[in-house]
């Protein structure tokens, strides 16, 4: 028996420890994004599903990974997928598709976004979050994918437009692609932890806001802010994510309850006018 | 044992709250009036002490010692919604955080207690968290103080650094069309939505409840004495970030945000306040009549910039409030030219003449003015100044 685990526990920490060959097929497709009110808007996204998903992949690797990776480009418009510093895919024509190999970079928090027509692909959803996590990191985190929406941009942007930026107002405010009470749903963004049990969040704006979000219940240690590296050890209950930046964050529950986290800007946490279909979650803290 | 190990729970819980350290009766108002600096008024929800104070934005400042055990008596005598206090960055339970939907949410005419403690002295903020979005923008928040523990006025924190003065600054903003009855006056059913107008175009730009020419006037400059250390609590309850932007000879140093020690202290003249966020900030005034510093507020959705005023810190010998709290003294004062500070100094004092000009720096004791003419002089120590008389 005591053999049998050895091998079990081996394994396990063969599979977490070690850089593996990766192979990830991403599709770019073109669909609806909806909201809770059942308002709709156009949206494109990088998926491995079969069918359109509200947001983008979240792609996570180990440290050392040897990732291939083929984009196929499914819509009638050219695209492209980028990681800042790691890799360039070039153009991807339509119904055309890109293979390339490279080295996972070194662990931490990336994002890939299409390029082309920056930042409007992007703006409507044409961007990601990757994770490259660290040799023997055990931690379980959870991610969140801050974005907004305004409903003339994503009519706007398909007819080859370029909406003014400074009069950017959204309307709708999405976490993974969700907004209230449907972030909650979603196992990969809704915290639900233990007292005295460490969480670690990734938060990534792929918005064009500034995003304040505040934490009820617990002050969060800033591991990493990709803004402003100066912040980080700090020890805050609301900080601010900025555009196409990241922060991870790491809190150990010291009290059971259920707590809200939400934006702070507080249009954001309203959804289609109604208060509060917006970026508001929950953190769930059993005892 | 069932019953000695239920008693003994009761008689805890009973001797825990009878330690209450601070208690307070707030009020939640729904029927108040704002008047901006351009004399137009706007309907308001607020916080008050009394039944009979008026609505003001921002509500009363709670100021607390680390450690308190507190207790909020909190009424609604709004004739509307129901109403919460949120206790911002303090970190209290669920039972007590004031969010109406996960603890409970006080009705007209009803009330309800909130127990916490504070450990971290800094500052926070408190507001109502039923319908939020709605309940703040009409004026439902406030400041929260938490000194150390000894209640020092004049001290950051336990161990920490002195400062002759503090100024608490709360930003936030109005959309008008936000304060219309039609918005403010929904029916507030938990299944049923809260709506919010389609845009927030924010018109009024506020510190601490003013705006525009009432920020800059002389009525509202920030009174302290030359060569104070003074300690900006720079919070921002809006929906619009904001930037504290200080002249360089101020020497800006921020050294806390949110209720909590910096790693590292920053230098930096511009603070730059998110919603929801608190940063406390030194600075080092000198012998100029006023320090004029500016307040922006901008768009987090553009980052344009839409109001930039100007505050004032006016350094005056005359007309500052009486400090009760300095944390040393001198003797004899009035003297005849040789006097002492009532503790052992552990850093330079200096002396100015009221015309701003630097006679002497030292740790030396006693203290001599003894070469210079009889007259009020200045002691500058530990951030605080002190009149001396020599006759």
């Amino acid at each position: 028996m005591k053999k049998f685990i050895l091998i079990v526990v081996s394994v396990f920490f063969y599979l977490q420890s070690n850089a593996a060959n990766v192979s990830i097929r991403l599709v770019i497709k073109n669909g609806v994004l909806e909201f809770n009110d059942g308002t709709t808007v156009y949206y494109k996204i990088f998926t491995s599903s079969a069918t359109f998903a509200n947001n983008s992949d979240l792609l996570i690797f180990n440290e050392g990974d040897i990732v291939t990776l083929k984009v196929v480009n499914t819509t009638s418009e050219n695209h492209g997928l980028s990681i800042t510093g790691v890799l360039n895919l070039g153009v991807i024509t339509a119904s055309d598709s890109i293979q390339q190999t490279f080295n996972a970079p070194p662990a931490g928090v990336y994002r890939f976004f299409d390029p082309l027509n920056f930042p409007y692909n992007e703006y409507l959803g044409l961007s990601g979050v990757i994770h490259v996590k660290a040799i023997n990191d055990l931690t379980p985190y959870f991610y969140w994918d801050l974005r907004e929406h305004q409903l003339t941009w994503n009519e706007s942007i398909p007819l080859g437009n370029s909406p003014i930026l400074n009069t950017y107002q959204p309307y709708y405010f999405t976490i993974n692609g969700n907004s209230e009470p449907n972030i909650n749903l979603d196992i990969v963004a809704r915290v639900i932890g233990n007292v005295g049990s460490e969480v670690r969040i990734v938060i990534v704006n792929n918005g064009l806001s500034i995003h304040s979000m505040h934490f009820h219940g617990f002050h969060a240690h800033l591991l990493n802010n990709s803004k402003n590296t100066a912040h980080e050890g700090r020890e805050k209950d609301t900080f601010p994510v900025y555009p196409k930046e990241y922060v991870v964050l790491s809190f150990v529950p010291d009290k059971p309850g259920e707590y809200p986290v939400h934006d702070h800007n507080l249009v954001a946490v309203t959804g289609g006018g109604i208060y509060h279909a917006g970026m508001f979650t929950t953190l769930l803290i059993a005892p | 044992m069932r019953k000695k190990l239920l008693f003994l729970f009761v008689f805890s819980i009973c001797n825990y709250w009878g330690q209450i350290d601070y208690s307070k009766l707030i009020i939640g108002r729904n029927l108040g009036t704002h008047t901006f600096h351009d004399g137009l008024q706007t309907r308001i929800f607020g916080f008050t002490e009394t039944l009979s104070a008026a609505t003001k934005i921002p509500g009363p400042t709670l100021y607390l010692n680390s450690g308190d055990s507190v207790k909020l008596d909190f009424w609604n005598m709004s004739q509307g919604a129901p109403h919460t206090i949120h206790l911002h960055g303090l970190d209290v339970n669920q039972q007590n955080d004031g969010v109406g939907m996960l603890s409970f949410e006080v009705m007209h005419t009803e009330h309800g207690y909130y127990y916490f403690k504070a450990p971290h002295p800094g500052t926070y903020l408190y507001h109502c968290h039923v319908g939020s979005t709605v309940h703040l923008q009409a004026g439902m928040y406030g400041l929260v103080i938490v000194r150390p523990n000894d209640g020092n006025l004049l001290l950051n924190w336990e161990n920490g650094e002195s400062y002759g003065r503090e100024f608490p600054l709360l930003a936030s903003e109005i959309d008008t069309i936000w304060h219309n009855d039609t918005i403010l006056d929904q029916e507030h059913d938990m299944t049923m939505p809260l709506y919010v107008p389609a845009t927030y175009q924010p018109n009024y730009f506020l510190v601490n409840g003013k705006s525009g020419t009432q920020l800059s006037d002389i009525s509202n400059h920030l009174l302290a004495l030359p060569n104070e250390k003074v300690y900006m609590r720079l919070a921002n309850i809006g929906y619009y970030g904001v930037r504290y932007i200080f002249p360089s000879i101020l020497e800006a140093r921020t050294v806390a945000s949110d209720g909590r020690p910096l790693p590292a202290e920053v230098v930096n003249d511009t603070i730059e306040v998110l919603p929801g966020e608190r940063y406390e900030t030194f600075l080092q005034l000198g012998m100029d009549n006023s320090y004029p510093f500016t307040v922006e507020h901008f768009n987090l959705n553009t980052q344009v910039i839409s109001s930039s005023q100007t505050m004032v810190i006016e350094t005056t010998f005359s007309d500052v409030e009486t400090k009760e709290n300095l944390t040393f003294g001198v003797f004899p004062n009035p003297n005849n030219g040789i006097f002492e500070i009532n503790e052992a100094l552990t850093e330079n004092y200096q002396i100015y003449s009221l015309e701003g000009k630097k006679l002497k720096e030292s740790m030396e004791s006693p203290i001599s003015i003894s070469d210079y003419a009889n007259g009020s002089y200045l002691l500058c120590y530990k951030g605080n100044t002190l009149f001396i008389v020599k006759d």
